[in-house]
Parts: C-alpha cells; sequence; structure tokens
C-alpha cells in the first residue's frame, strides 16, 4: 500500500464519518463542525487527484464561507437545549430502504464499469492546471457566458438575501 | 495508485448518505447541510472524472456547482433566520401554517 | 467573441441589463408604479427583440447556447408570463402591503434565467439557468414577509429545490462520466460514436436521476409533495407566476436536453415516464377533488397539467411522432400558461386580507366557496373563470380542448392508446372538480367582495378572450409551435 493509498482511506474514512455525524448529530454546533471536517476531507481528495486549485477553492469557497455561515445561522437560531425534541422524523424507516436502494444501484453500477478499474493517466508535463483554467473561464469559445451568468445569479441572490434579512424601521 | 472506482463509490455513499440526512432530519439547517454533502459527492465524481478524462471540463462544473452553493446559502440562511424570527422554530414538520 | 455571438442571445443580454439597471433606478423612485411600468417595458422590449429572432438557427460562445427555432418560441413565451406576473402583482402588492421594488427586479431576473434554460445547449448552462430562474422565484415565493405562511413557502421550495438541484447535478456528473463531456453535441457524437459500451448504463442512470430532479421542479408525482403548500403560501401572483414559468421552463430543459441528447436511451426512459405521467395525471387530478381552497385545488390541478405535458415524452419515443411531441408539448404550454393565468387573476381578485387579522396575517377569500355568488355580482369575472375552467378541463369552445385534442392525437399516433386513455379519462374526473367551481359561482348564493383593479381585470379579460378565440383559430398558434422544432446539432 502506498503513501496515497493510506491517504485516500484515511480521507475516506474521514468524510463518510464525519457525514454520518452530520446526519445524526443532536446538536447543531456539532453537525456545522462534523461538516466542515467533511468538506476538508473532500479537499484533501482533491489534491491526492491533482487538483490543487479545486482543492484550493474547496477550502476558501466551501469551509471558509459556506460552512461558517452555517456556523452563523446555527448561532442566530438557537434555542433552548432543554426544548429539543427528536431530532428524527417518522418517516425514517422508509428513508432508509430508499438510501440502501439508492447506494446499492449506484454502487452495483459503478462496479460494473469496465474502465473504472483503471488508474488515471499521469497528467502532462509542463501544463499548468491553474492558468488553463483561467484561460477557460474567460475564453469566449468556453466558459465566459457560464462565467458571467453565474455573476449575475450571484448578484441576483445577494440581493434578495438583502431583501429577506432586511429589518423595517417602524 | 488508487483507481477510479474507490473515488466513485465513496461519491455515492456519501451521496446517499446525504439524501438520507434530508428525508430523515426534521430541522431546516441539518437538512441544508445534507444537500450540501450531497452536492460535495456530486463534485468529487466531477473532479474523479476529470481526472480520468485528463479535461478541465469536470473542474470547472465544480468551480460553477460551489459558486451556485455559495449564492443557495445566502437564499437559503436568510429565509431560515427570517422565519425563527417569527416563530422561533424551524422544524420543517412543525410547518403548521401549510397543512392539508 | 464575436458581435454574432452577442447578437444570437440579445433578448437575454437587454433582460439582464435592464433588471441590473431597475435594481439601481429603484433605488430613486418613490412611486413603485414607474418601477413597475419599466419593468414591463423591458420585458416587452425583450419578446419583441425575441420575437425578431424567429427563423434564426445558429449557436454562440463555442456551443455554449443554441439559438433555434425552440429557443425563440420559448423566449417570446417567458417574457410574455412575466408581463403577466407583473400586471397581477402591481395591485395585489399594493393592498397587501408588500410593494417594494425588488418584487420587479427579481421577476426579471427570473425570467432571464428562464429564456437561457431556452437557449442551453450544454449542461453548465442548464443548470446555471435552473439555478438562475429558480433562486429569485425562492425569494418571491417569501416576500410577503414577515407573512409566516409565505416566509415557510419560500423556505419548503427552497429546500426542495436544492435536493432537487443535487440530483440533476449528481445526473450531470454521471453523464460526464459517462461520455467525457457535458456539451450536448459532444454527448449526442458520443453516443452515436457508439464507444460507451457498458458505460452507455452510466449514462441512463445519469439520464434518469436528470429526470428526477426537473421532476421536482416541474411538479410530477412522486415528486409533487411540495406543489400544494408552495402555491398556497406564496403571494398569489407569485404562484401564478411560478405556476406558468417555472413550470415551462422546467420542460423547455427536459424537452431540450432529451430531444437533442437523449434520443437513443428512449428505450430505457420511455417506461419510466409512461408510468410518471399516468401517476402524475392520476394522483393530481384525485386529490384536487378533496380541496376545498382555491389555490390548493389549483396547485393540484398544475400537477395534473405536467402529467399530460409529460404524455408529450411518451410519444416523443417513437421517431415518427417526434417532431409532433415537441410542437404538442408547446401547444400545451401555450395553452396551460394562457389558462392558468386567468384562473389565478380571478383568484387574486376575490383575495383579501382579513380585516380583523391584522396587517401580519394570512389573507381570505380563498375557500372555493367564498366564489359563491360572484355570477350575480360581478356577471364579467365569472363568465372569464368559467371559460378558463373548462379550458382547464379541455372543454369547448376553449384552447385547453384544442391543445388536449393534439397531444392526446400524438400520444395515440405513437402507438400509446393506454395512455391516452388515462389522460382522457381523467380530465373527465377533473371535469368535477372544476365544474364545481363554475357550480358554486352561479348557483349558490353569497355577496363576495373583489377588487377591481385596471391592471388585473385587463389580465383575466385578456387571457378569456385569447382562450376563447384563439380555440377557433388555432392554426397560426399551431404553425409556429410545428415551426419551433430544435435544431439537430
Amino acid at each position: 500500500m502506498t503513501g496515497a493509498q493510506i491517504l485516500f482511506l484515511v480521507c475516506a474514512g474521514l468524510i463518510l464519518g464525519s457525514a454520518v455525524m452530520v446526519v445524526t448529530a443532536r446538536n447543531l454546533m456539532h453537525a456545522a463542525f462534523w461538516l466542515i471536517a467533511a468538506l476538508f476531507g473532500v479537499a484533501v481528495v482533491y489534491a491526492i487527484l491533482q487538483a490543487g486549485f479545486m482543492a484550493m477553492i474547496q477550502v476558501v469557497i466551501y469551509i471558509g464561507a459556506i460552512a461558517i455561515m452555517f456556523i452563523f445561522a446555527d448561532m442566530l437560531t438557537r434555542r433552548d437545549v432543554r426544548e429539543s425534541r427528536a431530532q428524527i422524523g417518522r418517516n425514517w424507516p422508509v428513508a432508509v430502504l430508499l438510501g440502501l436502494l439508492i447506494l446499492a444501484g449506484l454502487t452495483a453500477l459503478i462496479l460494473a464499469q469496465p474502465g473504472v478499474g483503471r488508474v488515471a493517466p499521469a497528467l502532462p508535463s509542463g501544463l499548468d492546471p491553474v492558468a488553463a483554467l483561467g484561460k477557460a473561464l474567460v475564453s469566449p469559445d468556453a466558459y465566459v457566458l457560464p462565467f458571467e451568468v453565474a455573476s449575475v445569479l450571484l448578484l441576483s441572490a445577494l440581493v434578495g438575501a438583502v431583501y429577506l434579512a432586511f429589518l423595517k424601521k417602524q | 495508485m488508487i483507481p477510479l472506482t474507490y473515488y466513485l463509490v465513496l461519491s455515492a455513499i456519501l451521496f446517499t448518505m446525504g439524501a438520507l440526512g434530508v428525508l430523515i432530519r426534521r430541522n431546516a439547517l441539518v437538512i441544508f447541510m445534507s444537500v450540501e454533502l450531497m452536492l460535495n459527492a456530486a463534485n468529487l465524481a466531477f473532479v474523479a472524472f476529470a481526472r480520468q478524462y485528463n479535461a478541465f471540463s469536470g473542474q470547472l462544473f465544480v468551480f460553477f456547482v460551489m459558486t451556485v452553493a455559495a449564492a443557495e446559502v445566502a437564499v437559503g440562511l436568510a429565509l431560515i433566520v427570517a422565519i425563527f424570527r417569527v416563530k422561533h422554530n424551524i422544524d420543517v414538520d412543525q410547518m403548521s401554517s401549510l397543512k392539508g | 467573441m464575436t458581435p454574432s455571438d452577442l447578437l444570437s442571445i440579445l433578448p437575454l443580454l437587454v433582460l439582464v441589463v435592464w433588471a441590473c439597471a431597475l435594481l439601481l433606478v429603484d433605488l430613486w423612485l418613490k412611486r413603485k408604479g414607474v418601477t413597475a411600468f419599466l419593468a414591463a417595458l423591458g420585458l416587452a422590449l425583450t419578446a419583441g427583440l425575441a420575437l425578431a429572432q424567429a427563423g434564426e438557427e445558429t449557436t454562440a460562445f463555442g456551443g455554449m447556447v443554441a439559438l433555434d427555432g425552440f429557443a425563440s418560441f420559448l423566449n417570446v413565451l417567458f417574457p410574455l408570463s412575466g408581463l403577466l406576473g407583473i400586471a397581477v402583482a402591481y395591485g395585489y402588492l399594493k393592498r397587501m402591503n408588500i410593494e417594494r421594488g425588488e418584487y420587479y427586479s427579481l421577476l426579471l431576473f427570473s425570467t432571464a434565467g428562464m429564456m437561457l434554460m431556452a437557449h442551453a445547449a450544454d449542461l453548465v448552462v442548464v443548470f446555471l439557468a435552473l439555478e438562475f430562474l429558480s433562486l429569485p422565484l425562492y425569494v418571491l415565493a417569501a416576500f410577503a414577509r414577515p407573512r409566516l405562511d409565505s416566509e415557510e413557502a419560500g423556505l419548503k421550495y427552497f429546500l426542495l429545490g436544492a435536493f432537487a438541484s443535487a440530483f440533476v447535478i449528481y445526473g450531470i456528473a454521471l453523464i460526464y462520466g459517462a461520455t467525457g463531456t457535458t456539451s450536448l453535441s459532444g454527448i449526442v457524437a458520443a453516443i452515436e460514436a457508439g464507444s460507451l459500451g457498458t458505460s452507455g448504463l452510466l449514462l441512463t442512470i445519469g439520464a434518469a436521476l436528470f429526470l428526477v430532479g426537473f421532476g421536482f421542479k416541474v411538479a410530477a408525482v412522486p415528486f409533487h409533495m411540495w406543489t400544494p403548500d408552495v402555491y398556497h403560501g406564496a403571494p398569489t401572483p407569485v404562484t401564478a407566476f411560478m405556476a406558468v414559468g417555472a413550470k415551462a421552463a422546467g420542460f423547455a430543459a427536459l424537452l431540450r436536453v432529451f430531444v437533442t441528447a437523449f434520443p437513443a436511451l428512449d428505450a430505457d426512459l420511455t417506461p419510466v415516464v409512461w408510468v410518471l405521467a399516468a401517476l402524475t395525471m392520476f394522483v393530481g387530478n384525485v386529490v384536487a377533488i378533496a380541496q376545498t381552497n382555491i389555490k390548493r385545488m389549483l396547485a393540484y390541478s398544475s400537477i395534473a397539467h405536467a402529467g399530460y405535458i409529460l404524455m408529450a415524452f411518451v410519444a416523443f419515443g417513437n421517431p415518427a411522432t417526434r417532431a409532433d411531441a415537441v410542437a404538442s408539448a408547446l401547444f400545451y404550454l401555450v395553452t396551460y400558461a394562457l389558462t392558468s393565468y386567468g384562473a389565478w387573476a380571478a383568484v387574486i381578485a376575490l383575495e383579501k386580507q382579513d380585516p380583523s387579522a391584522g396587517s401580519g396575517q394570512a389573507a381570505s377569500g380563498l375557500e372555493i366557496n367564498d366564489f359563491a355568488g360572484l355570477g350575480r355580482r360581478r356577471p364579467a369575472l365569472a363568465a372569464a373563470m368559467t371559460v378558463f375552467m373548462l379550458s382547464l378541463t379541455g372543454m369547448p369552445p376553449t384552447l385547453g380542448l384544442v391543445g388536449k385534442f393534439y397531444l392526446f392525437r400524438t400520444v395515440i399516433e405513437a402507438g400509446q392508446v393506454w395512455l391516452a386513455v388515462i389522460g382522457v379519462l381523467t380530465s373527465l374526473i377533473s371535469a368535477y372538480y372544476y365544474l364545481r367551481v363554475v357550480v358554486v359561482m352561479y348557483m349558490r348564493e353569497g355577496a363576495p367582495e373583489t377588487t377591481r383593479e385596471p391592471w388585473l381585470d385587463f389580465t383575466w379579460a385578456v387571457s378569456a378572450l385569447a382562450t376563447v378565440i384563439l380555440s377557433f383559430l388555432p392554426m397560426a398558434l399551431f404553425a409556429w409551435a410545428s415551426a419551433a422544432g430544435v435544431m439537430g446539432f
């Protein structure tokens, strides 16, 4: 077993363990912290996949912005702890059954792929992935339109969020 | 090195867990966190496939998913906090003003 | 980026720029009526520009977007539905004390997302358009804050929407894994090259997850649970816009993706869609019978109509009826948009804020029984509502009959007689609850309080007239829908 394989297994364990904790934790704050652990594990897996830029923005955007927002929302919606009731809805057996079905289906599907047992080919040398990504994002023949749409989308989300959060002064 | 299968199985399990979380939890915040897990599962599959094809298109898709996730978080958490301000409770199965 | 790239999405560009400018201009406008007027002007301009694009066929931005008959058809439909969304909202927002300029900017943004969806030729754009149209809608559903039912509608819509998006993204990931590309033309090329082998299964499952995600968006059974609650809780003009625009955009994405990229998957997906369509028609119509609230009844009616449109996808599985399937779906979308907007406008005319409950409380006047006596009090409005109910059922002399006839004929020609039979039977069931509204309006005594607002009256009057007149002259619309084929790549 090589170092990368051990690292992958550790990360996979971290991701799945944290995911279980997110889904089952009673305390919302704990759930948010377990979410950060899971997100961090995913970032390391990106790094193992030689997607360094993705690993970085995973940390910056997902952990730095999104998870932190969750923590803020947790703090803003805190109730008396004693009041907390059962966290699981009544229909959980159905949901678990459904989940197992999805999982079995997806896993069987993936294992049936002939190509997936392969190890990924080596990256061509002399290629700067960050530069290539950056160029693709602003190239008119590639992703400039989605890029601009994403920016307008952020603007509309911002306007909406401000509208919802705005307290009328009365 | 690690075969693609491993990444995909990891992503499938993570996706299922997220979906389960959405279906069984009652707190809106935790449901939303579970959705984030599902998005991460999809991103993981994208990056793994992109590595397999040695192409950037998969990574670029992940970039857009993250952007959209950030926008969604802004709107979603604003909604959750706004509801909490009115009724001090964000359990989805207690949204009794809409029943029938 | 060549000028022709920009020209091909000119209506969309104009709308987005207009929406951004409106955000700024609104800050200086004291009278929100001016904002509404400016927003409507932008939408009218956009619709005009889209109309001028009819007949063009091209791709732009390196194959990210396509301009074809399909896109220009829908790009006229979406701004027009946005216009009606403003017409029904103008007086309502004032009356309910939620008149804010953001309504109009968000509505414009959402319409822009729908138009982008019609153009999409790459799954990246499909995904971004989906979010671009949905995010403003989540906020609009909660627009009557701090009214709790509206906020909860927003949150429910949001959580279900985010959940559905996750399915769409995972589906796209699997499709990407099978074909190595997200561009629709690339996917077609990969399928036709026949090199997929067992990756074809990956593609099928990816397409199925994609279908699940959009099943949520268009409110197909069994992914419909959110619909009645959200339609009920959201401010009624938003509900109308959502029921028409968001549903049409969801179907636009499904049509575009299925027509261009997945014809090869038909053998696998047609039975699934068959079951979805049958279930949706059946559940939507049967549950609607039990509703006493008009908004919930119309919500189930909108679920049922999603089922009728899904029938077109089954017809699409047969190569002989492929062109007719797309045309009949588009034709039915127009029919549904017109009728449904009219019906929602009538609901808005009766809705009022409970004077005893204070400004933070829910509205009243939304029970079906509140329509009692409308035939005597407002004969014109009652007549218009009768037209809408007949059209939703699919009875003469309305456009609904033409739309259903065309759809059922296409389905039968595709060899799916049983599905057409289910369609007809469920339409008969639906007659019960639609006609009940008519009976209540004319046969029962009552003194409903209604609102007279010029733009609202304009909306239901125009919708009713168009529903009747177009049913006698459907050929123009028919020809336009038939010409709106999706270009091949």
